[in-house]
């Protein structure tokens, strides 16, 4: 019996100053295979489905768990974990692309060091005195460390960037997953002595008024974080912000 | 007085801590990591951290931690360290707490402990299912805070190649590839601290991430590091098992209270749910009464095999046992395990708070690493640092659950700091060091790089080859080892690197090959088999994780001794160091009742 | 994407008023602008009252300017200006509320138009004079009260839909059930308007009052 194959389509491209080309490649199918596993199967024999050599998909991966957030492409047009997205689950051919809204490195690997730098610039930590012993933390109640927790477990993968409207070339927008961040500093008993310097931030260019609530972030979110609810939220932190140190000075 | 130069290999919990002691010193730190720090392999740790804060009212104490680690690493760990370890991981948590890192919490605002393997106390603090995840976080965070006052520098996206040593053998600097350029450069520094992580792709598929290569340790190694006690691989008992990742199941699933069976009747074909208790046989709580589902790792993975491949009874006569959680309030489940259950869920698309999931034994860490000394985390070539998984301090023949998470951050610290006191004792800085020293490094490692992507000729994948060190090495060097059986592994790796020379890279660009980086790795990976199957192969003995059932006992006269491999021209050699045992005595490990 | 390094407020300000303009004064104006109109349901009479009533206000021309020109102009030119910030994408990613952030758009841009023509030909033409009868006579022709259907239902559906976002962008509804009972409001806001609206001017077409038993 011959094997069961079907075919991943690949938006290629070997830098960022090259052409672009969709390769095809036809794959044998094994249950429970996610698209990582299609790459690897392409890395050991880099030939198309016309024959043709060609070279190993260049793309980004590490956890293969959906924790470390590397692997996000876009997947059949939605951004995505590679490692999550089962091939049985995925219409066929399966097509795989990079990420657009990031600098293109190659093939399907981008560029995403902006929204680490976004998080230095936010100030997105809790500024202890230092590492020396200086006893427990503050108390925190169950329910703060719940909501908390949630917004915690932002990978970076990018995913809210991508498919936002006002990221783009015409907008500075520094996206969902930062402005969670910083409501997630905010609500840190310590963190939120030093509230003041991360709303500053998001009042600049690029801020939280970029957000026109297409409400797209929170539905590609592969970690459920409630992107709008933070959203909302610095936002009225922002313009509370906004109006004490007018009125009151900071 | 001048100001020294440290650099940091490895961005994971231990290369975060490190770098955050050595800013906190007034010192610049270059940290390099393959990839976003943030990425690393940390944030796979699920289950927690372990301090004994004895905050449960059961009188545990750092003491008793401290004789749990001993104990179940078998008694080969040097004792001090572990003792400051333990003392120390109290203060830990509570700077983590300061950190923000959001730990689960009690109704009065404290901190949360769950039980976990191979301790009978409420001893982890846990952040949901993503411990590891929620650390690494806020010591990147920390870190990003010294990056923008400029006291830290991060090179993301390079990877270590070499370690640049003078001619007194003393590390001046480091050799690293840029993998975006592939360009080559050397960077000059005083000291360099490793923490480059565990080496799970040595075993083809493991727990571990893409990066666990090993890479950087076997590359150290064949400059002169001393690796340690390489034998000692933690298999985890509960992973779910992935054509190309065996994720893992964390033990915090047991120590919420799941439970470990298979159905008694050999082949049963029944749905989980329609056996009887009365036809399920819990072989974990039958044969360790008292640990029970809670058994360490070595245990709980050998009694697995146990049941699969002796008594036939592996479900559906297939490699796996169920462990069931669907007992436990789905309350319960969400607030303490979601993240863990949502993995399988995910891979597997069966919901594991209705049906029982089905695990196996994988590879998960390796208790042995570059030899550190006793006090510094420092390796045998000075200027040279090791802290985290890369190294063999901690954890004996066998990691307890939850213990990995404390010695990263532990020594890290201590390779911090220890870097910099010896970074500033130096009479003569790198600054002096001939530039020659730096060419001649890089010139060597661009010629192998130019050697690979010039070699037309070859005929094997290096995938293929990879696979199949992978098999070998988890067939034959992990659960159950037979020396006739490991002999054959080495035959193995001979064949497999002789093929490494006739490579064919496939891609031969110089723009983000990934290809050639894990040539590169994968070279250096052969030899960190060799290393690990030699040692084994020597150990004659059955000891924590390394069980050998043609000597099935643990022998103390003979073997209580931590395994040294040396690069002697080209060829492994092995020496032996006594284990420093001043503060515990020996007694005979085992759990099936109290210590 | 990055946030500026900058200190500068002023495209907060600036969004933050877009944002606010269109609540206040823009869509309380709409309400007393539906309202004043709608007594063209009860009687000529009544309606040249009122209407007679609002053209003779104090300071007239700086009401005007203040409460509508300029910030109908400043709301509308900047409403491109943001609309040219994004990119929509709505056709590959067809959820609701990305479908309402292209509809946005689309609505405030034909309001924006149906507004600065409707004032032309109602304001500036007629120099600040109307009648039941003036209004009466545009409307009788059907290209002009399609238009004006158009108009009323968008410059609704625009106002519903910005109190919604109006509510989460100035962080009143937070909470996922708080944003979805906005979405309500803004939702039956956008109808009653529309209703409204759409009353008033087929009323007018047709020259009818269905409220005419007020008149005592």
């Amino acid at each position: 019996m011959a094997d069961k194959t079907f075919i991943v389509k690949i938006k290629r491209q070997q830098r960022p100053d090259e052409a672009v080309r969709w390769e095809e490649y036809e794959l044998r199918y094994r249950p429970h295979m996610n698209v990582i596993i299609c790459l690897r199967d392409i890395a050991e024999k880099p030939f198309t489905r016309s024959g043709s050599e060609s070279t190993p998909v260049s793309y980004e991966a590490n956890c293969l768990e959906e924790i470390c957030g590397a692997c996000a492409m876009i997947v059949n047009g939605k951004p995505r974990q590679a490692c999550t997205a089962l091939v049985d689950d995925l219409e066929k051919p399966i097509r795989l692309e990079p990420l657009t809204k990031f600098p293109l490195i190659r093939d399907l690997q981008v560029d995403r060091s902006s929204m680490f730098e976004n998080l230095k610039r936010t100030k997105c930590w809790i500024p202890i005195d230092g590492t020396y012993d200086l006893g427990p933390g503050p108390r925190m109640s169950p329910e703060t460390q719940e909501v908390g927790y949630a917004l915690s477990q932002c990978i970076t993968c990018g995913n809210c960037l991508e498919i936002c409207p006002k990221v783009n070339e015409h907008s500075n927008f520094v996206g969902a997953a930062i402005v969670s961040q910083v409501r997630l500093f905010n609500m840190h008993p310590t963190g939120a002595m030093h509230a003041g310097p991360r709303l500053e931030a998001l009042m600049g260019p690029g801020g939280i008024e970029d957000c026109d609530n297409a409400q797209n972030c929170v539905k590609v979110c592969p970690k459920g974080i409630p992107l709008t609810e933070s959203l909302a939220a610095v936002n009225g932190q922002v313009l509370v912000h906004a109006v004490k140190s007018f009125f009151r000075g900071s | 007085m001048r100001q020294p130069k440290i650099i940091i290999v490895g961005g994971g919990l231990a290369g975060l801590m490190a770098a955050i002691k050595v800013a906190e010193a007034g010192v610049t730190a270059d940290l390099f990591s393959i990839v976003p720090v943030k990425r690393s392999h940390s944030v796979c740790a699920q289950g927690g951290i372990n301090a004994a804060k004895n905050l449960k009212g059961e009188g545990d104490s750092t003491w008793k931690h401290f004789d749990d680690t001993i104990y179940g690493g078998d008694f080969l760990a040097n004792q001090p360290l572990v003792k400051g370890m333990c003392e120390a991981a109290p203060a830990i948590i509570d700077l983590l707490d300061r950190m923000g890192v959001m730990f689960n919490r009690t109704p009065e605002g404290l901190l949360d402990f769950r039980r976990f393997g191979g301790t009978l106390y409420h001893r982890t603090a846990f952040a949901g299912a993503t411990t590891g995840q929620q650390l690494l976080y806020a010591l990147d965070e920390q870190v990003r805070r010294f990056e923008a006052e400029d006291k830290v520098k991060k090179f993301e996206g390079w990877t270590f190649l070499s370690a640049v040593l003078d001619h007194a053998g003393v590390c001046r600097g480091i050799c690293a590839m840029d993998l975006k350029t592939m360009e080559i450069k050397t960077f000059a520094c005083d000291a360099a601290i490793f923490c480059t992580g565990g080496i799970g792709a040595v075993f083809g598929r493991s727990t571990n991430s893409v990066v666990c290569t090993g890479s950087a340790q076997s590359a150290l190694f064949q400059q002169g590091a001393y690796y340690a006690n390489g034998e000692f691989i933690q298999v985890h008992p509960t992973a779910i098992p992935g054509e190309d990742k065996l994720r893992l199941m964390s033990e915090s699933a047991r120590g919420e209270g799941g439970r470990v069976w298979v159905p008694k009747t050999p082949q049963d074909p029944r749905p989980a749910r329609q056996i009887p208790e009365t036809e399920r046989f819990y072989f974990l709580e039958e044969w360790y009464p008292k640990y029970g589902n809670l058994v360490p790792r070595d245990v709980a993975t050998r009694a697995i095999h146990k049941v699969v491949y002796e008594m036939k009874l592996g479900l559906a006569g297939d490699p796996a046992v169920y462990l069931d959680v669907t007992h436990i309030p789905r309350e319960v489940l969400e607030r303490k395990l979601e993240g863990i259950l949502e993995i399988y869920q995910k891979f597997v698309g069966v919901d594991p708070h209705v049906e029982p999931m089905k695990v196996f034994p994988a590879m998960h860490y390796t208790m042995g690493g570059l030899w550190v000394d006793n006090e510094n985390q420092a390796t045998n070539i000075p200027g040279v640092y090791a802290a985290g998984e890369c190294e063999y301090q901690y954890h004996g023949a066998n990691r307890l659950g939850a213990n990995s998470l404390v010695s990263c951050i532990y020594g890290g610290g201590i390779a911090g700091t220890a870097a910099v006191r010896y970074a500033r004792s130096l009479e003569s800085g790198c600054e002096n060091t001939s530039p020659a020293v730096y060419e001649r490094e890089r010139v060597r490692q661009q010629d192998i790089s130019d050697a690979l992507l010039n070699q037309h000729t070859g005929t094997e994948n290096p995938l293929a080859i990879w696979r199949e060190m992978g098999d070998v090495m988890t067939e034959n060097v992990t659960v159950i080892r037979y020396n006739a059986a490991m002999q054959k592994t080495m035959a193995k790796l001979d064949e497999l690197s002789e093929r490494f020379k006739r490579i064919n890279l496939q891609d031969r660009t110089q723009w983000s090959n990934q290809t050639l980086n894990f040539v590169r790795e994968l070279g250096n990976m052969l030899i960190l088999a060799q290393v690990i199957t030699l040692g084994a192969i020597a150990r004659n003995e059955t000891r924590g994780a390394h069980y050998k059932p043609e000597f099935p006992d643990r022998d103390d006269r003979n073997w209580l001794k931590t395994t040294i491999a040396s690069w002697d021209a080209g060829k492994i050699k092995l020496d032996y160091e006594a284990v420093d045992i001043s503060l515990l005595p020996l007694r005979e490990r085992k759990y099936t009742a109290a210590k | 994407m990055s946030v500026a390094a900058t200190d500068s407020k002023t495209s907060y300000l600036l969004d933050k008023l877009q944002s606010l303009s269109g609540v206040i004064p823009i869509g309380a104006f709409l309400a007393e602008h539906f309202w004043s109109n709608s007594y063209a349901l009860v009687s000529v009479g009544k309606y040249n009252d009122v209407s007679r009533e609002l053209q003779q206000i104090p300071w007239r021309i700086f009401v005007e300017t203040c409460v509508l020109f300029i910030p109908i102009l400043f709301h509308g030119l900047y409403g491109i200006y943001i609309w040219w910030t994004g990119k929509s994408n709505a056709i590959g990613h067809p959820w609701m509320a990305n479908w309402l952030y292209v509809l946005q758009r689309w609505t405030g841009i034909i309001a924006f138009v149906f507004i600065g023509w409707h004032l032309y030909t109602e304001r500036f033409l007629g120099h600040g004079v109307t009648s039941y009868a003036d209004v009466q006579r545009s409307l009788l022709n059907p290209w002009y009260l399609t238009f004006y259907i158009v108009g009323i239902t968008c410059a609704s559906f625009h106002l519903g839909n910005g109190l919604w976002n109006f509510a989460c962008k100035w962080g009143i509804a937070v909470s996922v059930p708080a944003q979805r009972a906005a979405g309500w409001f803004g939702a039956a806001v956008a109808v009653a308007f529309t209703f409204i609206g759409v009353a008033i001017v087929l009323a007018l077409h047709y020259g009818a009052f269905p409220m005419g038993s007020y008149v005592q």
